[in-house]
């Protein structure tokens, strides 16, 4: 039996304490141990995005980390964003890609929305490139983007009235 | 009817689930006492297996079993060939389909030897390198020509050669043309392997449960009732026994249809052997060596025409490279041969392929699925015919098109459906003059192109057209229910990954039903709940389950109305059904709520009379004779750096036909995608093997899809000419974005930087290459 | 793949030879290498690394010496077969005197990669086989000086994934192999 370790983190508002293997990476952990499984893993090495959290407010590869490094951080998943997780709760980024059709399977789609909260909250306005860019970190192979981009934009619009 | 919902934009019924993350994909079950599986896979392309010895890894920690071949008896089998050869005259085909364990001999770098089964992934993995194989490795062949030469390494010992198949098909008589024409374009094109890479990777959960005699298996496919059926034979089970759930699934782009891939078949199995379920997920690495790949092929092709620019004929002979196994069959180059003639008049035409055996990952059709490389062939020689003759290549176009009235067009050759390939319907030319109105074709050419030349820019243009044969049989099925509860349910047998069939689906039953669109619940790819169809594939989903939606939602509505029309004591033509009711038209206040009717239809006391059916509920199943033709217009603006020979794309335009459609929305978020796919087949993605098959660029570090910032923004339009061959008129769109991409890329590119002799003639086209042939064609120049 | 380079080694070309051909001294530039000469001018052992978090990924290793012309080249076949893929291949290596206490050695590796390693390690080759062989060679350089030598290769965190990061072990071992040997 391999060494476990203890650790204690809070996950979209919920306390958790774990003992695991120092090898378990953070989004097997989310995923297994904590059942949230909309977190989800495309690549494994950390290309595509699709498993990004957000570890104390900012967008992390939850792939790249193993669970004992997020001992003791506040980690958000994209069941944590809209209230309750029902339908009318959406959060308003949540609510701008059903309206603008800026998802199509879906599976990329937690890690783009975790991605693009903390962008948000820097840039509340930003311009098309500002978008793409910032979106370029993750993988889509769906939509080819431009739905994400228009989503951002009427989001930004609608906030900036 | 109330308001139409068929056509309207609206938002998706499974968006809510997939933004919270509560959808259910394949990796999300969770099972008490589920174990996980990791596979010892090849790291040769081909090579003899002498030893193989598990026992040390029997022994590691957590792991509960390792089986190889060996274990499998009976089961070991070689999988089905999914598409029989096609009825095409002195056809030469050879099969050999995949084995779900290597038994003497591997044949490409991934292929599965043994399978280790344990308490968690992370144990299973750490058996792996505690298995002992031992490889003998023999010579490999990565290019599919040299794999039919004569002294090629065998790679199937039971055949003669590597050679898995050779067809001729013919329509007119090329050689008898050939000689009056003014023009003759002979040229070698290549086209080489991409991968689709949805971003889900492939999966499979596998429950079997002792005391009910029940299998339940959750995979990662694109047709899940065919994957029931197969493993209900194979496993000596009733099919009513198996059920096959195709949940969430996270984008298919074809590898995730039907293959009976190894894992596919060995969970099931293993699920029974140990009496727990078993996960395995593949992770990305593994999906560049086991999950299929497509497109290489290498052309020559000759364009015949007069000295306006008319086709005469074409002939086209090509090399089709299979992979190591091919259980697709021929679809993929009779694909090439049908899709190559293009919206044109192509009174002859000569086509001839080999399919070769090769030591690669196994080729099965990727969004396109062979269609790429034959519009490439097209586009490419009247490109190079309208730059000798001098005509626009808008112009060489204009002039070939199929005229309005030619439909339906026989074209006379046999098609992937084993039919004769047959144009439904199409009207090319306004596609053509709107998309050049969009991009501003003839005003780029005369005023922007020469402005931003003399600013020594090298920007230019392209503009080329398609068809895609779409929604082919054979058939589809659905069946609409009403609860007492009054909740519409519509339970139809394709997958879906991501199209949008949750709502499209839904618009096309709540339209007959008089219900809105969320209120439709849609179930796909479950075959406890509908268990007749085969899947998605061929842009086939809305045009062939679409239209069976539709013929269960018009039998549920008379079922109502009839029903309605008792109770109510009212003609049927007096009846509307509104909101969830049915009521008379004159005296809306007489009205009966669908909830009561369906209790009523279902009593649990009393007689009925004979021939009554229960319930509020209605199926119907829908196979077009023949499939529908879907066809576009693209059209880009690049700019090259001649320098470094990097491509920007800067706009993009499509006009796409694809009938009648059901959801604007979702036409476009297909399209765009499409498009996306296709910027990176031509430019960023290509699957690069060694001279031994090794596979170079397995990871999305050196294997690159395209990027937000690489995908320009797409402007699209519609045209809409409803397909005779299905009652709602619908035409494919999945497919579509993806087929025209390289040869508008390759015209695009050479009309910005106008040096003499530069031809792109092959696919991709990486920034390094490109740099290689403007070299080249300046030091000839 | 073709490594081609070149080193200037402080120290006399017989001193050189003789260290090049000795398994310990190899061993020490390659920490965790158990190398055994088990029959003339034929090696054979098993490479283990550890990065980071995470044990080893074992290699097995068969090495022969041909066409030896002391002390001037030789001729390596290597053949390395592991759990993340295979390498197998040849190095000729060549020593030219550039006074009495300098030593120039050349060599030129045709390799080739196979399996895991090969899909996802060409990015990293090159540049781990330059870096990777320089640090390896600058061992020896010290050992042939009388120092003791240090660590050759400090433990890389080149990728995340536990399989990925044992993979980027085993291309730099039998990178190093080839050029070192």
């Amino acid at each position: 039996m391999r060494e476990l370790h203890a650790i204690q983190l809070t996950v979209n508002g919920v306390r958790h304490e774990r003992s695991v293997e120092a090898r378990l990476l953070l989004s097997d952990f989310l995923r297994q141990e904590l059942e949230l499984t909309g977190t989800h893993v495309g690549c494994e090495h950390g290309v595509c995005g699709a498993c990004t959290v957000l570890v104390d407010g900012e967008a992390v590869r939850s792939c790249l980390m193993f669970a004992v490094q997020a001992d003791g951080s506040e980690i958000t998943t994209v069941e944590g964003l809209a209230d309750g997780g029902a339908v009318p709760d959406l959060h308003p980024l949540q609510a701008a890609f059903r309206d603008a059709h800026a998802l199509q399977c879906g599976f990329c789609t937690p890690g783009v929305l975790l991605t693009l909260i903390p962008f948000l909250e820097q840039n509340p306005d930003p311009d098309e490139q500002t978008i793409r860019e910032a979106l370029s970190g993750n993988l889509c192979r769906c939509t080819g983007y431009q739905s994400m981009v228009e989503a951002v934009r009427a989001l930004a619009e609608g906030v900036g009235r | 009817m109330s308001a139409a919902h068929f056509g309207a934009a609206v938002s998706r019924n499974e968006d809510a689930r997939l933004l919270t993350g509560q959808a259910l994909f394949v990796d999300d079950v969770q099972l008490e006492g589920m174990l996980h599986a990791a596979f010892l896979r090849s790291d040769y392309a081909h090579a003899r297996i002498t030893n193989l010895d598990v026992s040390a890894a029997q022994e590691s920690e957590g792991v509960v079993a390792v089986y190889t071949a060996a274990d499998l008896g009976e089961y070991w089998q070689p999988g089905p060939l999914l598409v029989p050869p096609q009825p095409i005259e002195r056809l030469e085909f050879h099969c050999a389909t995949q084995v779900p364990l290597a038994k003497d001999k591997v044949r490409h770098v991934g292929e599965p030897i043994a399978v280790v089964v344990a308490r968690s992934r992370y144990e299973a993995e750490d058996a792996l390198p505690l298995i002992r194989v031992e490889l003998e490795p023999l010579p490999a062949v990565a290019n599919p020509v040299a794999a039919l030469e004569p002294d090629a390494p065998r790679i199937h010992e039971q055949f003669e050669s590597n050679l898995a198949a050779h067809a001729i098909q013919e329509k007119g008589d090329y050689a008898s043309i050939v000689d009056q024409a003014a023009l003759v374009v002979r040229r070698h094109l290549d086209h080489d392997r991409g991968a689709s890479a949805p971003m889900e990777n492939r999966g499979v959960v596998a429950s079997w449960d002792r005391k009910c005699g029940e299998l339940t298996v959750w995979d990662t496919t694109q047709a899940p009732i065919p994957i029931r059926n197969g493993l209900a034979r194979m496993l000596g089970l009733p099919e009513t026994q198996v059920r096959v759930i195709a949940p969430f699934i996270g984008g298919g782009f074809g590898p995730k249809i039907m293959m009976f891939y190894p894992e596919e078949v060995l969970l099931p199995w293993v699920t029974m052997q140990l009496g727990q379920p078993v996960k395995w997920i593949e992770d990305r690495q593994e999906s560049f060596f086991a999950t299929t790949q497509e497109r290489s092929q290498v052309h020559d092709a000759e364009l015949a025409v007069d000295a306006e620019g008319r086709i005469l004929g074409v002939r086209d002979v090509f090399v089709y490279d299979a992979g190591a196994y091919n259980p697709y069959g021929l679809t993929l180059p009779i694909n090439t041969q049908c899709t190559l003639l293009g919206p044109y008049e192509v009174p002859n035409y000569y086509t001839e392929f080999r399919a070769a055996f090769t030591n690669k990952p196994i080729v099965s059709p990727i969004r396109g699925a062979g269609r790429q490389p034959g519009v490439f062939v097209m586009e490419r020689l009247l490109d190079i015919a309208a730059r000798e003759l001098g005509i626009d290549v808008m112009e060489i176009r204009r002039r070939n098109f199929l005229p309005p009235d030619a439909f339906p067009h026989d074209h006379g050759i046999i098609y992937q459906d084993s039919a004769s390939l047959v144009y439904d319907s199409g009207n090319y030319l306004p596609a053509l003059e709107r998309a050049a109105e969009m991009i501003d074709y003839h005003r780029f050419l005369d005023e922007t192109q020469p402005a931003l030349r003399a600013e020594g820019r090298h920007v230019g243009i392209g503009i080329v057209s398609y068809v895609e044969g779409t929604g082919i049989g054979p058939y589809e099925g659905a069946r609409v229910s009403i609860e007492p509860s009054g909740r519409v349910n519509l339970a139809t047998g394709v997958g879906t990954q991501g199209q949008g069939h949750f709502t499209s689906f839904a618009q096309i039953a709540a339209d007959q039903l008089g219900v809105e669109v969320a209120d439709v619940e849609v179930v796909t790819g479950d075959t406890g709940k509908f268990h007749w169809g085969t899947g998605t594939f061929a842009s086939r989903g809305a045009v062939v389950a679409g239209n069976a939606c539709h013929a269960a939602a018009v039998a549920l509505r008379e079922k109502i109305l009839e029903q309605a029309a008792q109770e109510l004591e009212a003609a049927t033509a007096d009846l509307e059904l509104v909101a969830g009711t049915a009521r008379v038209k004159e005296a809306p206040e007489r009205s009966i709520a669908f909830g009561e009717l369906a209790v009523r239809a279902n009593p649990l006391r009393g007689g009925v009379k004979p021939g009554t059916e229960p319930g509020l509920e209605a199926t119907a199943y829908f196979g077009p004779e023949k499939g529908s033709t879907a066809s576009g217009v693209h059209a880009m603006i690049v700019e090259v750096d001649p320098e470094t020979a990097m491509v920007d794309v800067q706009r993009y335009v499509v006009v796409h036909d694809c009938g009648k459609v059901i959801n604007p929305t979702i036409v476009r978020g297909q399209i765009i995608g499409g498009v996306a796919h296709g910027i990176g087949n031509c430019f960023y993605e290509q699957l690069v093997f060694d001279e031994n098959a090794q596979l170079q660029n397995a990871s999305f570090m050196d294997y690159l899809i395209p990027t937000a910032t690489d995908v320009p923004p797409v402007d699209t339009d519609h045209i809409e000419t409803p397909s005779p061959f299905n009652p709602l008129g619908i035409k494919g769109a999945g497919e579509a974005g993806a087929i025209p991409t390289n040869p508008l890329f390759a015209q695009a590119v050479e009309n910005a930087l106008q040096v003499p002799g530069l031809e792109v003639l092959e696919m991709p086209l990486s920034p390094n290459r490109l740099f290689e042939l403007l070299c080249a064609a300046r030091e000839a120049d | 793949m073709e490594i081609q380079s070149e080193f200037v080694f402080n120290g006399s070309r017989d001193d050189l030879w003789a260290n090049l051909l000795d398994p310990t001294v190899l061993a020490k530039a390659l920490p965790g290498t158990k190398l055994e000469l088990v029959e003339e001018d034929r090696y054979e052992g098993q490479m283990e690394a550890t990065v980071g978090p995470v044990t080893a990924a074992r290699f097995d290793v068969t090495i022969e010496l041909v066409d030896k012309v002391a002390p001037e080249s030789f001729t390596m076949r290597v053949d390395g077969k592991g759990a993340a893929g295979f390498t197998k291949g040849t190095a000729l290596v060549q020593l030219a005197e550039q006074g009495p206490t300098e030593t120039l050695m050349k060599y030129t590796a045709d390799l080739q990669v196979g399996g895991r390693i090969a899909g996802v390690g060409q990015r990293l080759l090159d540049s781990v086989a330059n870096s990777m062989s320089r640090q390896g060679l600058e061992a020896i350089n010290r050992h042939l000086q009388g120092e003791a030598p240090a660590e050759a290769a400090a433990p890389l965190q080149l990728l995340s994934r536990p399989v990925l990061a044992a993979i980027a072990v085993v291309i730099i071992v039998a990178v190093l192999l080839v050029v070192l040997l």
